[in-house]
Protein backbone atom coordinates (compact mmCIF):
# COMPACT_ATOMS: atom_id res chain seq x y z
CA UNK A 1 0.00 0.00 0.00
CA UNK A 2 1.28 3.64 -0.89
CA UNK A 3 -0.46 6.62 1.18
CA UNK A 4 -0.16 10.24 0.09
CA UNK A 5 0.90 12.50 2.68
CA UNK A 6 0.31 16.29 2.36
CA UNK A 7 -0.21 19.57 4.49
CA UNK A 8 -0.67 22.99 4.41
CA UNK A 9 -2.44 23.11 0.68
CA UNK A 10 -3.70 26.95 1.72
CA UNK A 11 -5.67 27.46 -1.09
CA UNK A 12 -3.32 27.41 -3.87
CA UNK A 13 -4.93 25.14 -6.44
CA UNK A 14 -2.40 25.66 -9.22
CA UNK A 15 0.35 23.68 -6.31
CA UNK A 16 -2.52 21.12 -5.02
CA UNK A 17 -3.15 19.81 -8.72
CA UNK A 18 0.48 19.70 -9.50
CA UNK A 19 0.62 17.37 -6.59
CA UNK A 20 -2.46 15.15 -7.21
CA UNK A 21 -1.13 14.48 -11.03
CA UNK A 22 2.24 13.50 -8.93
CA UNK A 23 0.04 11.35 -6.27
CA UNK A 24 -1.56 9.94 -9.19
CA UNK A 25 1.30 8.93 -11.66
CA UNK A 26 3.16 7.39 -8.29
CA UNK A 27 -0.08 5.05 -8.18
CA UNK A 28 -0.92 5.97 -4.23
CA UNK A 29 -4.04 4.37 -2.60
CA UNK A 30 -4.50 6.57 -0.04
CA UNK A 31 -4.23 10.54 0.50
CA UNK A 32 -3.85 11.70 4.08
CA UNK A 33 -4.76 15.16 3.84
CA UNK A 34 -3.00 16.73 7.83
CA UNK A 35 -4.74 20.37 7.33
CA UNK A 36 -4.76 23.70 6.22
CA UNK A 37 -6.69 23.14 3.25
CA UNK A 38 -7.17 27.01 3.52
CA UNK A 39 -6.10 30.53 4.20
CA UNK A 40 -2.95 32.75 2.54
CA UNK A 41 -3.60 32.26 -1.14
CA UNK A 42 -6.77 32.93 -3.37
CA UNK A 43 -8.35 29.06 -4.36
CA UNK A 44 -9.92 28.12 -0.44
CA UNK A 45 -12.97 26.78 -2.08
CA UNK A 46 -11.28 25.33 -5.56
CA UNK A 47 -8.74 23.53 -2.68
CA UNK A 48 -11.79 21.90 -0.37
CA UNK A 49 -13.88 21.04 -3.33
CA UNK A 50 -11.09 19.32 -4.77
CA UNK A 51 -10.08 17.25 -1.41
CA UNK A 52 -13.36 16.32 -1.04
CA UNK A 53 -13.28 14.91 -4.31
CA UNK A 54 -9.93 13.16 -3.53
CA UNK A 55 -12.54 11.45 -0.60
CA UNK A 56 -8.93 12.44 1.42
CA UNK A 57 -8.33 11.65 5.38
CA UNK A 58 -8.32 14.64 6.88
CA UNK A 59 -7.76 16.30 9.88
CA UNK A 60 -8.53 20.54 10.82
CA UNK A 61 -5.91 22.93 10.72
CA UNK A 62 -5.77 26.44 12.70
CA UNK A 63 -6.33 28.20 9.12
CA UNK A 64 -9.35 25.71 8.81
CA UNK A 65 -10.50 26.00 12.31
CA UNK A 66 -10.37 29.97 11.99
CA UNK A 67 -13.10 30.29 9.26
CA UNK A 68 -15.51 29.31 11.73
CA UNK A 69 -14.06 30.94 14.83
CA UNK A 70 -13.88 34.28 15.41
CA UNK A 71 -11.27 34.03 18.55
CA UNK A 72 -9.17 31.62 16.78
CA UNK A 73 -8.84 34.09 13.76
CA UNK A 74 -8.35 37.34 16.10
CA UNK A 75 -5.03 35.61 17.21
CA UNK A 76 -3.52 35.51 13.81
CA UNK A 77 -1.23 38.22 12.26
CA UNK A 78 -2.69 40.96 9.70
CA UNK A 79 -1.74 39.01 6.78
CA UNK A 80 -3.12 35.55 8.09
CA UNK A 81 -6.33 37.27 9.54
CA UNK A 82 -7.08 39.48 6.08
CA UNK A 83 -6.42 36.02 4.47
CA UNK A 84 -9.05 34.15 6.39
CA UNK A 85 -11.77 37.05 6.45
CA UNK A 86 -11.61 37.14 2.62
CA UNK A 87 -11.29 32.99 2.24
CA UNK A 88 -14.66 32.86 4.81
CA UNK A 89 -16.78 34.81 1.84
CA UNK A 90 -15.37 32.58 -0.57
CA UNK A 91 -16.18 29.02 0.93
CA UNK A 92 -19.70 27.74 -0.70
CA UNK A 93 -21.41 26.94 3.06
CA UNK A 94 -20.86 23.04 2.17
CA UNK A 95 -17.17 23.52 2.00
CA UNK A 96 -17.52 25.31 5.31
CA UNK A 97 -19.23 23.07 6.75
CA UNK A 98 -16.64 20.16 5.69
CA UNK A 99 -14.25 22.38 7.19
CA UNK A 100 -16.05 22.69 10.67
CA UNK A 101 -16.27 18.77 11.09
CA UNK A 102 -13.09 18.06 10.74
CA UNK A 103 -11.26 16.13 13.84
CA UNK A 104 -8.28 17.84 15.08
CA UNK A 105 -6.11 14.48 14.64
CA UNK A 106 -6.64 10.95 13.01
CA UNK A 107 -5.54 7.83 14.13
CA UNK A 108 -5.70 5.55 10.47
CA UNK A 109 -5.64 2.00 10.60
CA UNK A 110 -4.10 1.80 14.06
CA UNK A 111 -0.61 2.37 12.41
CA UNK A 112 -0.05 6.13 12.40
CA UNK A 113 -1.28 9.16 13.94
CA UNK A 114 -2.30 12.56 11.70
CA UNK A 115 -2.79 15.81 13.02
CA UNK A 116 -2.01 19.31 12.13
CA UNK A 117 0.52 20.99 14.66
CA UNK A 118 1.31 18.65 17.37
CA UNK A 119 -1.04 15.79 19.12
CA UNK A 120 -3.00 18.29 21.59
CA UNK A 121 -3.29 21.56 19.27
CA UNK A 122 -3.73 22.27 15.57
CA UNK A 123 -1.76 25.65 16.44
CA UNK A 124 1.42 24.91 18.12
CA UNK A 125 4.77 23.74 16.56
CA UNK A 126 7.23 20.79 16.40
CA UNK A 127 10.38 22.69 15.10
CA UNK A 128 12.61 22.25 18.93
CA UNK A 129 13.81 18.93 20.32
CA UNK A 130 12.21 19.75 23.37
CA UNK A 131 8.89 19.96 21.52
CA UNK A 132 9.59 16.67 19.69
CA UNK A 133 10.82 15.21 23.20
CA UNK A 134 7.15 16.10 24.40
CA UNK A 135 5.08 14.67 21.41
CA UNK A 136 7.04 11.10 21.78
CA UNK A 137 6.11 11.30 25.98
CA UNK A 138 2.54 11.95 24.66
CA UNK A 139 2.51 9.13 22.23
CA UNK A 140 4.24 6.87 24.47
CA UNK A 141 1.25 7.07 27.61
CA UNK A 142 -1.54 7.97 24.88
CA UNK A 143 -1.10 5.61 21.65
CA UNK A 144 1.10 3.09 22.99
CA UNK A 145 0.61 0.95 19.60
CA UNK A 146 1.61 3.64 17.36
CA UNK A 147 4.94 4.96 16.74
CA UNK A 148 4.36 7.40 13.61
CA UNK A 149 2.96 10.26 13.79
CA UNK A 150 2.75 12.59 10.69
CA UNK A 151 2.32 16.73 11.43
CA UNK A 152 2.72 19.58 9.20
CA UNK A 153 2.05 22.90 10.32
CA UNK A 154 5.29 24.24 10.02
CA UNK A 155 5.58 24.59 5.96
CA UNK A 156 8.87 22.61 6.33
CA UNK A 157 9.72 18.74 5.39
CA UNK A 158 11.30 17.17 8.76
CA UNK A 159 11.55 13.86 10.38
CA UNK A 160 12.43 13.30 14.18
CA UNK A 161 12.99 9.93 15.58
CA UNK A 162 13.09 8.45 18.89
CA UNK A 163 15.45 5.56 19.43
CA UNK A 164 14.99 2.76 21.80
CA UNK A 165 17.37 4.04 24.65
CA UNK A 166 14.98 7.23 23.87
CA UNK A 167 17.49 9.54 22.70
CA UNK A 168 15.45 12.11 20.25
CA UNK A 169 17.40 13.41 17.21
CA UNK A 170 15.88 15.36 14.27
CA UNK A 171 17.62 13.20 11.01
CA UNK A 172 19.49 15.01 8.17
CA UNK A 173 17.35 14.16 4.89
CA UNK A 174 19.93 14.06 2.80
CA UNK A 175 18.57 10.18 1.79
CA UNK A 176 15.64 9.65 0.18
CA UNK A 177 13.67 7.34 0.64
CA UNK A 178 14.12 7.37 4.20
CA UNK A 179 13.69 3.73 5.61
CA UNK A 180 12.25 3.54 8.80
CA UNK A 181 13.23 1.57 11.81
CA UNK A 182 9.99 -0.35 13.09
CA UNK A 183 11.62 -0.23 16.81
CA UNK A 184 12.25 3.57 16.67
CA UNK A 185 9.37 6.07 16.67
CA UNK A 186 8.92 9.02 13.91
CA UNK A 187 7.72 12.34 14.08
CA UNK A 188 7.31 13.38 9.82
CA UNK A 189 6.67 16.65 8.55
CA UNK A 190 5.46 16.09 4.64
CA UNK A 191 6.42 19.88 4.30
CA UNK A 192 3.35 22.09 2.82
CA UNK A 193 2.01 21.83 -0.77
CA UNK A 194 0.59 25.43 -1.24
CA UNK A 195 2.84 27.56 0.97
CA UNK A 196 6.66 25.60 1.44
CA UNK A 197 8.62 27.48 4.16
CA UNK A 198 12.44 25.97 2.97
CA UNK A 199 13.41 28.67 -0.04
CA UNK A 200 12.17 26.22 -2.17
CA UNK A 201 9.16 27.33 -3.83
CA UNK A 202 7.75 24.04 -5.41
CA UNK A 203 5.15 22.16 -3.75
CA UNK A 204 5.84 19.07 -0.75
CA UNK A 205 4.55 15.95 0.36
CA UNK A 206 5.46 12.53 1.14
CA UNK A 207 4.42 8.98 -0.13
CA UNK A 208 4.63 6.57 2.93
CA UNK A 209 4.69 2.51 2.74
CA UNK A 210 3.89 0.89 5.46
CA UNK A 211 5.06 -2.26 4.51
CA UNK A 212 8.53 -1.64 3.53
CA UNK A 213 8.21 1.14 6.45
CA UNK A 214 9.70 3.51 3.72
CA UNK A 215 8.75 7.59 2.93
CA UNK A 216 9.82 9.37 -0.02
CA UNK A 217 9.40 13.20 -0.14
CA UNK A 218 8.59 14.77 -3.62
CA UNK A 219 8.94 18.55 -4.61
CA UNK A 220 6.79 19.28 -7.37
CA UNK A 221 7.03 22.31 -9.65
CA UNK A 222 3.88 24.29 -10.42
CA UNK A 223 2.04 27.29 -12.32
CA UNK A 224 3.62 29.99 -9.67
CA UNK A 225 2.92 32.74 -11.86
CA UNK A 226 -1.07 31.58 -11.84
CA UNK A 227 -1.22 31.10 -8.19
CA UNK A 228 0.68 34.64 -7.80
CA UNK A 229 -1.63 36.54 -10.40
CA UNK A 230 -4.56 35.23 -8.62
CA UNK A 231 -3.32 36.60 -5.15
CA UNK A 232 -2.80 39.88 -6.69
CA UNK A 233 -6.60 39.99 -8.36
CA UNK A 234 -7.97 38.92 -4.51
CA UNK A 235 -6.22 42.47 -3.61
CA UNK A 236 -4.81 39.99 -0.82
CA UNK A 237 -1.07 41.17 0.25
CA UNK A 238 0.76 41.08 -2.15
CA UNK A 239 3.41 39.84 0.31
CA UNK A 240 1.49 36.58 0.15
CA UNK A 241 2.04 36.53 -3.59
CA UNK A 242 6.00 37.20 -3.06
CA UNK A 243 6.78 35.06 -0.71
CA UNK A 244 5.33 31.50 -2.82
CA UNK A 245 8.82 32.79 -5.36
CA UNK A 246 11.11 32.60 -2.32
CA UNK A 247 9.76 29.91 -0.73
CA UNK A 248 8.97 31.52 2.70
CA UNK B 1 -8.68 44.96 0.27
CA UNK B 2 -5.99 47.42 -0.08
CA UNK B 3 -5.05 48.26 3.31
CA UNK B 4 -3.94 45.07 5.56
CA UNK B 5 -5.14 45.55 9.20
CA UNK B 6 -6.44 43.98 11.88
CA UNK B 7 -7.78 45.55 15.47
CA UNK B 8 -7.05 44.97 18.72
CA UNK B 9 -8.29 46.02 22.21
CA UNK B 10 -6.39 47.65 25.05
CA UNK B 11 -6.62 47.49 28.76
CA UNK B 12 -9.08 50.48 29.19
CA UNK B 13 -11.07 49.20 26.14
CA UNK B 14 -9.54 51.38 23.53
CA UNK B 15 -9.89 50.04 19.90
CA UNK B 16 -6.50 49.72 18.39
CA UNK B 17 -5.97 48.96 14.43
CA UNK B 18 -2.97 47.22 14.07
CA UNK B 19 -1.73 47.45 10.47
CA UNK B 20 1.97 48.12 8.29
CA UNK B 21 3.06 51.38 7.33
CA UNK B 22 1.72 52.73 3.91
CA UNK B 23 2.82 55.30 1.78
CA UNK B 24 -0.04 57.42 2.67
CA UNK B 25 0.99 57.61 6.54
CA UNK B 26 4.06 59.71 5.93
CA UNK B 27 1.97 63.19 7.52
CA UNK B 28 0.30 61.08 10.41
CA UNK B 29 4.39 59.89 11.02
CA UNK B 30 5.54 63.08 11.01
CA UNK B 31 3.12 64.43 13.51
CA UNK B 32 3.58 61.29 15.45
CA UNK B 33 7.12 61.96 15.70
CA UNK B 34 6.55 65.29 16.25
CA UNK B 35 4.37 64.67 19.31
CA UNK B 36 6.63 62.69 21.41
CA UNK B 37 8.68 63.55 24.57
CA UNK B 38 13.09 64.11 23.41
CA UNK B 39 13.80 61.31 26.05
CA UNK B 40 10.97 58.89 23.98
CA UNK B 41 13.14 59.86 20.71
CA UNK B 42 16.73 59.34 22.30
CA UNK B 43 16.14 55.22 21.46
CA UNK B 44 15.22 56.02 17.79
CA UNK B 45 18.29 56.13 15.66
CA UNK B 46 17.43 58.76 13.34
CA UNK B 47 16.47 62.84 13.98
CA UNK B 48 12.54 61.89 13.08
CA UNK B 49 11.60 65.37 13.40
CA UNK B 50 13.35 66.43 10.33
CA UNK B 51 10.17 65.90 7.82
CA UNK B 52 12.25 64.88 4.85
CA UNK B 53 13.90 62.02 7.07
CA UNK B 54 10.23 60.32 7.89
CA UNK B 55 8.88 61.19 3.89
CA UNK B 56 11.39 59.33 3.26
CA UNK B 57 11.02 56.47 4.51
CA UNK B 58 7.27 56.17 3.14
CA UNK B 59 8.28 56.74 -0.53
CA UNK B 60 10.95 53.93 -0.08
CA UNK B 61 9.04 51.71 1.82
CA UNK B 62 10.88 47.98 1.54
CA UNK B 63 9.08 45.48 3.82
CA UNK B 64 11.95 43.26 3.23
CA UNK B 65 14.45 45.42 4.96
CA UNK B 66 12.33 46.99 7.34
CA UNK B 67 8.54 46.23 8.34
CA UNK B 68 7.19 48.90 9.88
CA UNK B 69 3.87 48.18 11.55
CA UNK B 70 1.78 51.06 13.23
CA UNK B 71 -1.02 51.58 16.30
CA UNK B 72 -3.83 53.72 15.00
CA UNK B 73 -6.60 55.58 16.96
CA UNK B 74 -9.19 57.73 15.57
CA UNK B 75 -6.62 58.06 12.33
CA UNK B 76 -4.03 59.33 14.46
CA UNK B 77 -0.65 56.74 15.20
CA UNK B 78 0.33 56.26 18.56
CA UNK B 79 2.99 53.63 17.90
CA UNK B 80 5.19 52.72 15.68
CA UNK B 81 6.99 49.33 15.85
CA UNK B 82 9.42 48.60 13.05
CA UNK B 83 11.61 44.87 12.57
CA UNK B 84 14.34 45.03 10.86
CA UNK B 85 16.26 42.28 8.69
CA UNK B 86 19.40 41.45 7.38
CA UNK B 87 19.33 39.96 3.55
CA UNK B 88 22.34 38.02 3.59
CA UNK B 89 24.86 36.26 5.65
CA UNK B 90 24.81 34.88 9.37
CA UNK B 91 22.48 37.09 10.17
CA UNK B 92 19.98 36.56 8.08
CA UNK B 93 17.74 34.76 10.62
CA UNK B 94 17.37 37.31 12.71
CA UNK B 95 15.21 40.41 12.96
CA UNK B 96 15.97 43.71 15.52
CA UNK B 97 13.01 45.21 16.60
CA UNK B 98 12.31 48.70 17.87
CA UNK B 99 9.33 50.15 19.40
CA UNK B 100 8.38 53.70 19.98
CA UNK B 101 4.65 53.91 21.84
CA UNK B 102 3.24 57.69 22.83
CA UNK B 103 3.45 57.97 26.59
CA UNK B 104 -0.24 58.25 26.54
CA UNK B 105 -0.45 55.32 25.20
CA UNK B 106 1.89 53.26 27.66
CA UNK B 107 0.90 50.90 30.32
CA UNK B 108 -1.98 49.66 28.40
CA UNK B 109 -0.58 46.78 27.01
CA UNK B 110 -0.06 48.60 23.89
CA UNK B 111 3.22 47.49 23.22
CA UNK B 112 2.52 44.13 24.44
CA UNK B 113 -0.01 43.97 21.32
CA UNK B 114 1.85 44.96 18.63
CA UNK B 115 5.02 42.76 19.70
CA UNK B 116 3.20 39.89 20.17
CA UNK B 117 1.95 41.06 16.57
CA UNK B 118 5.30 41.62 14.94
CA UNK B 119 6.68 38.21 16.42
CA UNK B 120 3.98 36.34 14.79
CA UNK B 121 4.78 38.13 11.75
CA UNK B 122 8.44 37.13 12.07
CA UNK B 123 7.69 33.28 12.31
CA UNK B 124 5.64 34.15 8.48
CA UNK B 125 8.75 35.96 7.45
CA UNK B 126 10.72 32.67 7.88
CA UNK B 127 12.72 34.68 11.36
CA UNK B 128 14.29 32.57 13.94
CA UNK B 129 15.37 34.58 16.39
CA UNK B 130 14.39 38.48 17.15
CA UNK B 131 17.00 40.91 18.94
CA UNK B 132 15.55 44.06 21.03
CA UNK B 133 17.95 46.33 22.96
CA UNK B 134 16.40 48.05 25.44
CA UNK B 135 17.63 50.62 28.29
CA UNK B 136 18.07 49.06 31.26
CA UNK B 137 16.10 51.36 33.42
CA UNK B 138 13.06 51.47 31.40
CA UNK B 139 10.94 48.65 33.30
CA UNK B 140 7.68 49.17 31.56
CA UNK B 141 9.62 48.10 28.06
CA UNK B 142 11.28 45.52 29.78
CA UNK B 143 7.76 43.94 31.17
CA UNK B 144 6.73 44.77 27.15
CA UNK B 145 9.23 42.78 25.38
CA UNK B 146 9.03 39.94 28.69
CA UNK B 147 5.42 39.87 27.83
CA UNK B 148 5.92 39.17 24.37
CA UNK B 149 8.28 36.24 24.88
CA UNK B 150 11.42 37.67 24.95
CA UNK B 151 13.77 36.70 27.19
CA UNK B 152 16.94 39.03 28.93
CA UNK B 153 20.43 37.89 27.88
CA UNK B 154 23.04 40.49 28.23
CA UNK B 155 23.46 43.97 30.07
CA UNK B 156 26.42 45.98 28.74
CA UNK B 157 27.06 48.87 31.17
CA UNK B 158 27.61 51.82 30.03
CA UNK B 159 27.41 51.71 26.45
CA UNK B 160 24.66 53.97 25.70
CA UNK B 161 24.45 58.20 26.36
CA UNK B 162 21.42 59.51 28.03
CA UNK B 163 20.38 63.31 26.95
CA UNK B 164 22.71 64.43 29.54
CA UNK B 165 25.34 63.08 28.20
CA UNK B 166 25.67 60.47 30.94
CA UNK B 167 26.63 56.56 29.97
CA UNK B 168 23.95 54.28 30.51
CA UNK B 169 23.56 50.42 30.68
CA UNK B 170 21.43 48.46 27.83
CA UNK B 171 19.87 45.09 27.90
CA UNK B 172 20.14 42.72 25.12
CA UNK B 173 16.36 41.06 24.90
CA UNK B 174 15.74 37.48 22.57
CA UNK B 175 12.99 36.33 21.02
CA UNK B 176 13.45 32.03 20.48
CA UNK B 177 10.44 32.67 17.58
CA UNK B 178 9.71 28.94 17.28
CA UNK B 179 9.46 28.07 21.14
CA UNK B 180 7.79 31.32 21.66
CA UNK B 181 4.52 29.25 19.83
CA UNK B 182 4.98 26.30 22.61
CA UNK B 183 2.07 25.49 23.96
Amino acid sequence: MKIAIISDIHSNIEALHAVLRKIDKEKVDVIVNLGDIVGYNASPDECVTEIRKCEAISVSGNHDSAVHDLTARESFNVFANQAIRWSHFKLSKENKDFLKKLPLLSIVWDRFIACHGTLKSNDSYIVKPFQARRMFNIMRKEYQRINICFFGHTHRQAVWSRDVRGKVKQLKLNENPIHLNPEEMYLINPGSVGQPRQNDWRASFLTFEPEEAKITFYSVPYDLYKAQQKILKAELPSFLAERLAEGV
Amino acid sequence: MEIVAKEGKLKNGTIVTIRPMVKGDADALVKFFKSLPDDLLLFVRHNVRDESVVRSWAENLDYKRVFPLLAIVENKIVADVTLHRVPFGWKRHLGKVRIVVSPEYQKLGLATLMLNEIVDLAAEFGLEKLWAEVPLDSRGAIAAFRNAGFSCKAVIEDLIKDKEGRNADILIMICDVAAHYDQ
